[in-house]
């Protein structure tokens, strides 16, 4: 098989397996079918065949696998849209594996389209993205490759220089088609099969019930972006260093924390508490790598509402349901979230209105509470009764003696104990649960609180990264409610990722972010307002609407299209006048040497006629004339171009020949004058 | 009456024969069935991905017709022909062909609306150089082949749509009979003096040597030139000339139409060609024309001509002025 073939099969093989990636980002296909995809592509691509003599056996194998898939449909282990899109990996698989040719090429491709139909269906990522603009560069030349070698006779070269570049032009003008396509198609929604799909990728925080000391904190080195904010009034910092709180726990075993709460009825608003005038406004984006239904909001929350659920096929409006420990959840399921909150800021006087069972929990302890632990706390204190007083005491203390630490040995008997005694070394957890504990064996209430620590720039917006997430105290003051007292140091409250992949990471995040507005989420009202935007420009106030631009703006926009008119035609004149031809240039050179040389041909005579009569003549420039006429009307007429630098070497005897006949009638001028 | 109603037809065909013709190859016929597919899931479940694929295929659908186009404009073509083209038998036939601007990919060439069957391939045209293209035709029966232009191909360049385009072209190719088995004897030969001896079929090996070959399998074993095959070391015969060499002379009847005209008509080229390869002197009767017996490969061209318009006798004339 020649270099071009089988540069033309490994494009198809690429293209085939960047549509089984489009589908495969979408982490539902069975990991088997992943696995048997990559081997076929790797033996594809290394150009062995292995069912070429195996293609009745096969496809019963191939049978069986459809029966294996059909099965798991039936039992319910698998969707039928996953195990269509797995078939399809396989059959394509199978494909790659088989003899080359027409046929398998066509289904090799074909199946390659649905593939990354079936992608579409199942991920709306942004690599997917990625993998569909690979499979149509990879597939368009295969197929335009294979176009060209199908009509090139046996033994002749494939031109694939040739061939690209065209192609790589069709490409980009079909992206741009289909951007266009994109923005203008109306969007009509039948909806008769919505499919409705998991976070995928997604989520890396996740808001689990409990918060269970031990464990390594890995959570706090991951950069992925969770939350996106917009705050009205806009506190115009670069580094928000704000609490946002998802919620609090109040009952604490010796190992984890939950809370008594019980849920209410759900709500399309939730108000938590009365709201104030400096209240802080926050439109609130939970994106997939958050992978939880907990609301979150800076603290103090007093009302959450106007939210909506995205899913992969829409986005519907989402009701609330407001749980234990002021924990606010969505009802309906989505791969991201937005809403509206509103919060007190932390001057403010934030009253919480608790049931009995909670208030009774704010001075619970664990029934095999560590004496050791009450005693230290009474020793820190030194009598200190003024709640908030107390909190500052410990945890300036706890800052102070206590360092901070994300790697820890795993779970222990007593991890408060071990926090406090042992180790002397723990994350945001071990800090915010040795206050909380250490205030309620002193008689005063407390409670855990979860959620982020942080808050960075983002464009008008603030970010919350995955390692953002921090748990800390709330101090029950009474005439104040609940205070917020953060025992952790504060330098270790934020994110620890580094900086580097913090970048890469915010990068990507902006990228997938401006995807999921601009192609995930592009729906019939952003049409509209684009199209209202184009018919109706954004008003001057201070202009009147009757007004028509200025008579310069119109002169401008004449001198504009003047300049753009000619600057096309002086661009088209260049491009359609014909290039001259390479031969035309040597024969000019040819009868240039010849004119410098005083030979001139009669009227009409070509330098072929010339040729033929120097040698009748039997001149002696005829011989190093006549190799030179006949490679002429060889590259001209005869189908045989100029090679690059072969004119020089051809004219270099004709220009030695005219020198020396220089050089000797220079020499016979003053002989002649001697004489 | 009816021959200017045929005019009046051609011409109108002409007129209304669209610039460009689309024909959907069998891996665009799936390929639309995908993109529609892919519209009826978009439009169902409102899955932006889908819109922007099925965005993506149309694209490449129009981008496609675009290059395609480009590829077959600014061309020119001529017929160069063929040497010769017998019934039944492939012939190499060659146009050349020359694009003025741009380069063309994989263009293939046929002759329009000809029952001649068969094509010819370039997958590289480049821009300025006359290419030509050379394709094994077969034509079905003998006889003058009016042409009347050249088609011309491209599935460039994803080979969804086959985009054809057509050059006016007038022409006309002489398809010779077939040359099958000569069933028949050629008959007797003609009686009477030839050459310079008055008894040219007294074998008395007393004529001018004309040439030696080797002996074949029922000849004449007395014609053996022995001392030439003693050296050659295999029976090599001698031939002489008037003793051996006949004249005859074929005839296709007048009678004959359909299928029994074009059985002896190949009969007769058939036999012309082996009588002409023993060196005899051959010639021809037809209804429309008489050729006197003449050995060599002119006259067998002579008479392959003459029997393939045996039976087209109008269109010689006028056919044979325009070459004129």
């Amino acid at each position: 098989m020649s270099a071009p073939s089988q540069l033309r099969l490994r494009l198809r093989d690429l293209g085939a397996g960047a549509a089984f990636g489009s589908m495969a980002v979408s982490w539902q296909l069975p990991v088997w079918t992943v696995g048997l995809f990559a081997v076929a592509l790797v033996c594809a691509l290394a150009g062995r065949r292995l069912f070429a003599k195996r293609v009745k056996a096969t496809s019963v194998l191939l049978l069986g696998v459809a029966g294996v898939l059909g099965l798991s449909v039936y039992v319910g282990q698998l969707d039928l849209v996953v195990a269509a899109c797995s078939f399809a990996g396989l059959i394509t698989a199978h494909r790659m594996l088989s003899t080359p040719d027409v046929r398998t090429d066509g289904q090799v491709q074909l199946t390659g389209l649905l593939m990354v139909a079936g992608g579409a269906a199942l991920s709306g990522e942004l690599t997917f993205a990625v993998f569909l603009v690979a499979f149509g560069i990879f597939s368009s030349l295969s197929m335009g490759l294979a176009v060209v070698e199908a009509a090139v006779p046996e033994g002749e070269p494939l031109p694939v220089r040739a061939v690209v570049r065209p192609l790589s032009v069709g490409l980009l003008f079909a992206v741009v088609g289909a951007a266009a396509f994109f923005i203008l198609f109306p969007r009509l929604n039948w909806s008769m099969a919505g499919r409705r799909t998991g976070p995928g990728l997604g989520a890396t925080t996740g808001l689990a019930d409990t918060v269970r000391l031990g464990g390594a904190g890995t959570l706090k080195s991951n950069p992925r972006v969770v939350l996106r904010a917009h705050l009205t009034p806009d506190p115009g910092m670069e580094q928000l260093g704000a609490y946002w709180v998802a919620r609090t726990y109040d009952t604490f075993d010796g190992q984890e924390w939950t809370s008594v709460g019980k849920p209410k009825r759900p709500h399309v608003r939730v108000t938590l508490r009365p709201g104030g005038e400096r209240s802080v406004h926050q439109r609130i984006e939970l994106l997939p790598a958050y992978g939880a239904r907990t609301l979150v909001a800076l603290e103090t929350p007093t009302r959450l509402g106007n939210a909506r659920a995205h899913q992969a096929s829409r986005t519907l409006p989402a009701t609330l349901l407001e749980i234990g420990g002021g924990e606010v959840r969505f009802m309906e399921g989505g791969i991201a979230y937005s809403y509206e909150a509103t919060s007190l800021p932390p001057e403010e006087k934030a009253s919480t209105q608790l049931t009995e069972a909670e208030h009774g929990q704010l001075l619970a302890l664990p029934d095999r509470l560590d004496p050791r632990v009450a005693e230290l706390a009474r020793r820190v204190l030194g009598g200190e009764g003024e709640p908030l007083a107390a909190a500052y005491k410990l945890s300036a203390w706890l800052q102070r003696e206590y360092a901070y630490t994300l790697e820890l040995g795993g779970d222990v008997e007593d991890p408060l104990a071990d926090f406090l005694f042992e180790r002397k070394a723990g994350h945001c957890e071990h800090f915010a649960t040795a206050l909380t504990i250490m205030l309620r064996t002193q008689g005063f209430s407390a409670r855990l609180s979860s959620g982020f620590f942080g808050g960075e720039r983002s464009n008008e917006d603030y970010i919350l990264r995955a390692g953002d997430a921090h748990a800390w105290t709330h101090v029950l003051v009474p005439e104040r409610g609940f205070v917020t007292v953060d025992a952790t140091p504060p330098g270790n409250r934020a994110s620890q990722s580094i900086a580097a992949l913090q970048f890469l990471t915010g990068l990507y995040e902006a990228i997938e972010g401006r995807w999921r507005t601009a192609v995930i989420d592009y729906s019939l009202r952003d049409q509209l307002e684009a199209a209202q935007s184009l018919i109706r420009p954004p008003r001057d106030p201070s202009r009147s609407s009757a007004r028509l631009p200025p008579a310069r703006t119109w002169g401008l926009a004449l001198l504009v299209a003047l300049l753009t008119y000619g600057t096309w035609r002086i661009l088209s004149a260049r491009v359609s006048t014909p290039r001259l031809h390479a031969a035309t240039h040597f024969v000019d050179t040819v009868e240039r040497l010849l004119r410098e040389a005083g030979l001139r041909p009669r009227e009409g005579e070509t330098l072929e006629e010339l040729t033929a009569r120097l040698v009748r003549e039997q001149h002696s420039l005829a011989e190093p004339l006549a190799p030179l006429t006949r490679r002429y009307l060889e590259a001209r007429f005869g189908q045989r171009p100029l090679a690059p630098g072969e004119a020089e070497r051809l004219l270099e005897p004709l220009r030695r020949y005219l020198e020396a006949r220089r050089a000797a009638s220079s020499e016979a001028g003053p002989r002649r004058q001697a004489s | 009456m009816k021959a200017g109603l045929q005019a009046l037809w051609a011409r109108l065909r002409v007129l209304l024969r669209p610039p460009r013709t689309l024909k959907v190859t069998r891996m665009g016929r799936t390929y639309l069935v995908v993109t529609f597919g892919v519209g009826l899931g978009a439009l169902n479940t409102g899955n932006n991905l889908l819109y922007l694929m099925l965005g993506l295929l149309l694209a490449m659908v129009v981008v496609s017709g675009v290059l395609s186009e480009r590829c077959l404009r600014h061309l020119s073509i001529r017929r160069l022909g063929t040497e010769t083209a017998f019934a039944g038998e492939p012939f190499a036939f060659r146009w050349a062909i020359t694009r003025r601007q741009g380069n063309a990919f994989a263009l293939t060439l046929s002759e329009l609306d000809s029952p001649l069957m068969g094509e010819g391939c370039v997958g590289y045209l480049r821009t300025g150089v006359e290419h030509v293209v050379r394709a094994d035709l077969t034509a079905p029966h003998r006889g003058p082949l009016l042409l009347s232009g050249v088609r011309i191909t491209t599935t460039w360049p994803l080979g969804l749509f086959a985009k054809t385009r057509v050059f006016d072209l007038d022409g006309t190719l002489l398809v010779y009979p077939r040359r099958g088995y000569a069933c028949q004897l050629p008959g007797q030969a003609l009686q009477g003096s030839f050459g310079d001896a008055s008894t040219p079929r007294r074998n008395d090996g007393t004529g001018d040597i004309a040439g030696l070959r080797e002996l074949g399998p029922t000849e004449d074993a007395r014609r053996v030139h022995w001392r030439k095959s003693a050296a050659m070391g295999k029976l090599i015969k001698v031939e002489r000339e008037r003793e051996e060499r006949r004249t005859y002379v074929l005839t296709v009847e007048p009678s004959l139409t359909g299928d029994a005209l074009e059985r002896r008509c190949e009969e007769v080229a058939a036999l012309s060609h082996e009588l002409l390869e023993a060196g005899n002197e051959v010639g021809l009767e037809t209804s429309g024309e008489r050729l006197r017996p003449a050995a060599g490969s002119v006259q067998e061209r002579r008479i392959l001509r003459a029997l393939a318009w045996v039976g087209f006798e109008e269109l010689r004339e006028p056919e044979e002025e325009a070459a004129a």
